[in-house]
């Protein structure tokens, strides 16, 4: 799979990441849905499943377009490199 | 106060800092890559605490369980449900190309990174500006608000001078020796602190309140509204929209955390941090909820500011003193972590991008500017801090908002080839010029169509950036050879 794919699919995670939150049409759940653990309402427990969502996205940004640099990316310095640095 | 238990817990967390800082000027070399970016060589806990010490601010645990007391569950996600995600995957999106620049060129600030991809001394220039414009109002303020949690944690014993005082003294003790690395080892200490105690102390309220689901079950009965965010007028949509571009996708560009980020050892280290960074930020923020919500029932009819003592009054009126020291202690560790990065980080810009336009500043030269830059700006915050200037607590007010609106400018230097130098400079003129006229009421409110000033602002930056770009000559193929070459060497 292509780099430029990968970084498709990363866009798509945060999209979807981002209607997650602005999950406006669940609100009506808030009064309905019995206590998580017996004291977290739905707008409180919606945040710990989300928590736990973020963690799994991450981790997938990660293995989709996080690449580690090859070793010799930073054996030469360029030009601009300060030379106290 | 007079507990020997609590005195003897705030000698013994001071006498660690000091001691951190004195061993830390020991082990650091006198070179301004050590002094301002600890050698590169911060390892994954090292990163993620400074991250995440840096970012944690009084208004956590003292403003959120005020807003908390007076809008419900619902604060929890309003104000920091977006950031458990994106604020981690920004340390990707821009973090990580940041440090392959920065650990390629050299480069150790946003000045020196994007006017080096822009090859532009104005861009640099203009970031310079804008973050130090930005950054010595929220400065001011963190002191402000620290100081005001202190003087009130300990129920006016110790006076807001005093306390601002306390504040600055304390954090100046180890990054003035040891800088970057001072603070970072502070931050890994100080993080885990309030991370434990406030665990601790939310069960500790708990218990006193009569337990989790007693409490819970109290405020359906008495205050229902709290679990239900549509009741809220706070909380209304557009509101929670608007919001998500505020303080979740400003954090990157924050100086102070831009700059740890440079400082990772490796990828991998960064790696590490974006996957406990939503665990840390859901625990502290979720604690703070509910003693802010549990307040509304257990300690009815605050109203205004007032809310924003919730838990201090939790602490006094259910617990015993020497949680107040521990309190006090979570309250001394959030505020100095973030002062004590921002000073740091304010004088590392002056010393690294200012002060060389106009005289060469050598290695040993820039740590003695660096310190000596520290006392003048810590002298300066507090001055400000004392007499609180209406004009800077008012840009204090959208700094939040400044900072996200320079995000398109360092999402299309690392990602788009074609953006240019003339519509960098425009994008990040232009959107801060309208949020100063929105947020000053020089323009009317209905023009935001609603939104929150920074949402139109961080739209209009994205356009300005493109539109501009097309209009002026494309960059040179070698100015894009320095950028993208090497990123197409990772990103395969």
């Amino acid at each position: 799979m292509s780099f430029k794919v990968r970084l498709g699919l990363v866009i798509l995670i945060v999209l979807i990441m981002f209607l997650l939150h602005n999950s406006f049409w669940l609100w009506d759940l808030d009064g309905r849905v019995p206590l998580l653990f017996g004291f977290m309402p739905f707008a409180y427990s919606y945040y710990i499943g989300y928590t736990i969502l973020a963690v799994l996205a991450m981790r997938l940004v990660i293995g989709l377009a996080w690449p580690d640099p090859p070793d010799d990316l930073f054996e030469q310095t360029g030009p601009d490199k300060h030379s106290d640095h | 106060m007079t507990n020997v238990i609590g005195i003897g817990l705030l000698l013994s967390y001071l006498c660690i800092l000091i001691a951190i800082g004195v061993y830390g000027a020991r082990v650091s070399l006198k070179t301004r890559e050590d002094y301002f970016l600890a050698g590169r060589g911060l390892g994954s806990i090292a990163v993620f605490m400074a991250l995440f010490a840096s970012n944690i601010t009084a208004f956590t645990i003292i403003g959120h369980a005020g807003f908390s007391y007076e809008v419900g569950y619902g604060a929890y996600g309003y104000v920091i449900g977006w950031s458990i995600f994106v604020t981690p995957f920004t340390y990707y999106l821009v973090g990580y190309r940041s440090w392959l620049l920065g650990k390629k060129y050299g480069f150790a600030t946003q000045p020196q990174v994007f006017g080096g991809i822009f090859n532009s001394k104005l861009i640099s220039l203009l970031f310079l500006v804008l973050l130090l414009y930005y950054t010595l109002p929220y400065l001011v303020v963190s002191i402000i608000g620290g100081s005001l949690a202190f003087t009130t944690v300990t129920e006016g014993l110790v006076p807001y001078w005093v306390s601002a005082m306390v504040l600055i003294g304390i954090s100046l003790i180890y990054t003035l020796p040891a800088g970057l690395r001072g603070t970072v080892w502070t931050d890994v200490f100080q993080g885990t602190l309030f991370l434990v105690v406030a665990a601790f102390l939310l069960s500790a309220v708990a218990r006193a309140l009569g337990g989790f689901s007693e409490i819970t079950a109290d405020i359906v009965q008495s205050n229902p509204a709290m679990l239900e965010r549509s009741l809220s007028e706070d909380l209304a949509p557009i509101n929670w929209f608007s919001y998500s571009f505020v303080n979740s996708i400003a954090v990157v560009v924050f100086p102070q955390i831009y700059t740890r980020i440079l400082a990772a050892r490796g990828s991998n280290n960064l790696k590490q941090v974006s996957l406990y960074y939503p665990i840390a930020l859901a625990v502290i923020f979720g604690v703070s909820t509910l003693l802010g919500v549990w307040g509304s029932v257990a300690v009815p009819g605050l109203a205004g500011k007032e809310a924003d003592n919730i838990v201090p009054l939790l602490i006094h009126q259910f617990l015993t003193p020497t949680w107040m020291v521990l309190g006090l202690v979570v309250v001394l560790a959030i505020v100095k972590s973030s002062i004590d990065s921002q000073l740091l980080s304010v004088a590392h810009l002056v010393t690294d991008d200012l002060l060389p336009r106009f005289k060469r500043i050598e290695s040993g030269q820039a740590v003695l500017w660096g310190r000596m830059l520290l006392v003048v700006f810590a002298a300066v915050a507090y001055f400000i801090a004392l007499i609180r200037p209406a004009a800077i607590l008012s840009i204090a007010g959208f700094a939040f908002s400044g900072f996200s609106v320079m995000l398109p400018v360092m999402i299309g230097a690392l990602y788009w080839p074609r953006a240019t130098r003339q519509g960098a400079c425009a994008a990040l003129v232009l959107p801060a010029i309208m949020l100063h006229l929105w947020y000053l009421g020089v323009l009317p409110e209905w023009t935001t169509l609603g939104f929150m000033p920074v949402f139109p602002s961080f739209v209009l930056a994205v356009i300005t950036l493109v539109v501009v770009s097309y209009l002026t000559p494309a960059p040179s193929p070698e100015q894009r050879e320095k950028t993208f070459g090497l990123f197409e060497r990772v990103f395969k």
